[in-house]
């Protein structure tokens, strides 16, 4: 039997401070739906996405409610649809994302990741058409999300595609203007995208995977706030040293990412899919008390931004991984702490004050897991400077060897400090200021590759 | 020729489930298995904890079929002790299963918390016996006026989580309990370093 100090932790960590899995999420390989016609590997595509995915929800529902544990989202990633649609027209890749949405639609999931192209090094015909088909595919559809990888730590980072990111992230805000630039919030662009990670929008199948595999994003900030707040309470302040902090947050996420394993090894055992990896990162959602901002104001900044903003989230990002890595079988994904803007209230708080700039947000993705995500801008933005600020986020994923991500809203109509909501979980913030706009387009005008970076001499 | 012997073998032995308590001090463990080991006896299964400061152990001895219960007492009324050792022993009827069981796969653990007053316990033993759901293992705390129990039980024979689940709400609000039920392998994941990867291959 176990101690009951020990059970009674646990309830109160799954009851009072709302511990959940963030997502399970179905990785499917569609390499071999590519045949004839357009007509038919679309067919083929929801064929194959049906095969595996029609019992998903259920069987993640059930296992939920006989642990106890809710799992929030249920997700689909598929791979790279460039791949699938090799040769494909402008027009065809919209047709195929129509299928993609419709193939998610059945499976009853809300969001389906992989309308992606990596493109780091070089960018092929089909690319290229790709890349074009963005802007509508996301319009027209409402479940697909969509990613180009344009960099890795290998290969370096491809300037070409750069600057086409810059004017896609426009067009895709232009297209969707009516909702508030909302395309632009299904699309992110990856520095080191990693293949397994079961979070949206970046999600995709890697072409190294097994034909189907299951994901689970455990997340959590909430509880490791609550917890903390607890700590502090029962231990004093002045008896706490920030180290003491940084053993909590391990521990913490030690529990939390046992219970994403356990729940996501039932739910592949129950479809009888082989489990992939746990990405354990804390992902905060607009809801009061889910937020990794919060967890910066409890460590010690009183707003989100302040000196000291960028060391506690290295602080954080360390903790977490360390107490999954071991909690752990297989571990992947993105696994560290999330500070999507428009995603986490106290960030977006922390914008409407001028506490947090995008300078500041950039050097906090440092040594975060992601990167600039959900960052509303202002409409008038230009292409050349969305790309400038793509590339600089890039650099930083390249030389660090980790995954970085740019995922920038330029809000069409509207100016730095008005506010803009896309609700559920896309959240709300203040849009945020970007100096210097129009003063990087001598830059991106250069096109070609950052050569890929030497991997030795590292100070 | 072999079976006869264990036959014999087990002919000659016999298990007593020997049942002690006492007022805590230091040395109770070490006087009881010595009388027990003075009459040849070999330890076969024991548990023991202590509550309020008094001692409680219960363990299960073979020993060789001329041995006594009778003898086990004169053994344990010899022990020089402060404190009087009472003391109880039966004889086995069955015999003792060595081999280690695992827990049900549906063993779920349910918490609850109220006021303290008087008849908590039996609140859940009654739910329980009249759902005919077994209860594995069972601790309970006060803290100031809390009273916490911790019931470990099998779910196997229920028809539906759902309704235990609903029926425990309704239990709860009725009684005025805090009551959470939740899977046991949940507590084994975030408690137990080892042990998990059985935990999920099963």
């Amino acid at each position: 039997m176990l101690r009951s100090d020990q059970i009674m932790a646990t309830v109160e960590m799954v009851h009072k401070e709302n511990l959940d899995v963030r997502t399970v999420t179905m990785g499917i390989n569609l390499l071999d739906c590519r045949t004839g016609t357009v007509k038919e590997t679309c067919a083929a595509v929801e064929a194959k996405i049906a095969e595996y995915a029609t019992n998903f929800v259920e069987k993640c529902e059930e296992v939920a409610q006989k642990y106890g544990i809710p799992v929030v989202n249920k997700r689909i990633s598929v791979t790279p649809a460039a791949l699938v649609g090799a040769g494909f027209s402008k027009d065809d890749f919209i047709d195929l994302a129509k299928s993609l949405d419709n193939a998610a639609a059945n499976a009853g999931v809300d969001i389906l990741g992989g309308f992606t192209a990596h493109v780091e090094k070089g960018i092929t015909k089909t690319d290229m058409a790709f890349i074009e088909s963005i802007p509508e595919a996301l319009a027209v559809t409402k479940r697909l999300c969509a990613s180009i990888n344009v960099g890795s730590s290998q290969k370096g980072i491809n300037m070409d595609a750069v600057a086409m990111m810059g004017r896609t992230v426009k067009e895709l805000a232009e297209q969707t203007k009516e909702s508030g630039g909302f395309g632009a919030a299904k699309f992110v662009v990856f520095c080191n995208q990693p293949g397994d990670n079961p979070f949206m929008a970046g999600a995709i199948h890697g072409v190294e995977e097994a034909d189907v595999v299951l994901n689970v994003g455990v997340s959590g900030p909430g509880v490791i706030a609550r917890s903390l707040e607890k700590t502090i309470k029962n231990k004093g302040r002045e008896n706490l040293k920030i180290d003491d902090i940084a053993e909590e947050i391990k521990q913490i996420t030690f529990r939390v990412t046992r219970c994403g394993e356990l729940i996501g090894r039932q739910v592949s055992k129950e479809l009888g899919i082989e489990f992939g990896v746990v990405d354990l990162s804390l992902a905060p959602t607009p809801k009061v008390g889910d937020s990794v901002g919060e967890i910066l104001q409890i460590l010690g900044v009183d707003d989100v931004g302040a000196p000291g903003s960028t060391a506690i989230v290295a602080l954080l990002n360390d903790a977490v991984k360390k107490g999954g890595i071991f909690a752990s079988k297989a571990v992947g994904g993105l696994s560290g702490a999330f500070i999507p803007v428009m995603e986490d209230a106290v960030l977006a708080d922390a914008v409407g004050k001028g506490a947090l700039t995008i300078e500041k947000l950039e050097a906090m993705t440092c040594v975060c897991s992601v990167g600039l995500d959900m960052v509303p801008i202002p409409g008038d933005v230009d292409a050349d400077t969305i790309s400038a600020i793509i590339a600089d986020e890039m650099a930083i994923g390249m030389i660090n060897n980790k995954t970085t991500a740019a995922r920038l809203i330029p809000v069409p109509g509207k100016k730095a400090g008005e506010h803009v909501s896309f609700g559920g979980l896309f959240g709300e913030s203040p849009i945020m200021e970007v100096i210097n706009n129009g003063k990087s387009n001598r830059f991106i005008a250069w096109g070609g590759r950052i050569p890929a970076p030497i991997h030795s001499f590292k100070n | 020729m072999g079976n006869q012997d264990d036959k014999e073998r087990a002919g000659m032995k016999k298990q007593l489930v020997i049942s002690v308590m006492s007022k805590d001090r230091p040395g109770i463990i070490a006087d009881i298995t010595g009388v027990i080991l003075d009459l040849g006896g070999d330890l076969a299964d024991l548990n023991q904890s202590v509550l309020g400061g008094y001692f409680s152990m219960i363990l299960i001895a073979e020993f060789d079929r001329k041995i006594t219960a009778e003898d086990v007492i004169a053994g344990i009324s010899h022990i020089e002790s402060e404190n009087k050792i009472e003391c109880a022993i039966q004889e086995m009827d069955v015999a003792l299963e060595t081999e280690k069981k695992n827990l049900p796969s549906e063993t779920f653990i349910v918490t609850a918390q109220a006021i303290n007053r008087k008849g908590l316990v039996k609140v859940m033993g009654d739910f329980f016996y009249s759902r005919n759901i077994n209860v594995l293992d069972l601790g309970t705390t006060r803290d100031n006026e809390q009273y916490t129990m911790i019931f470990q039980v099998d779910l196997s024979q229920i028809d539906s989580l759902q309704k235990i689940r609903e029926e425990l709400k309704s239990l709860g609000e009725k009684e005025q309990l805090d009551l959470v039920l939740q899977h046991n392998d949940i507590f084994q994941a975030t408690h137990e370093v080892s042990g998990f990867v059985e935990t999920v291959s099963r």
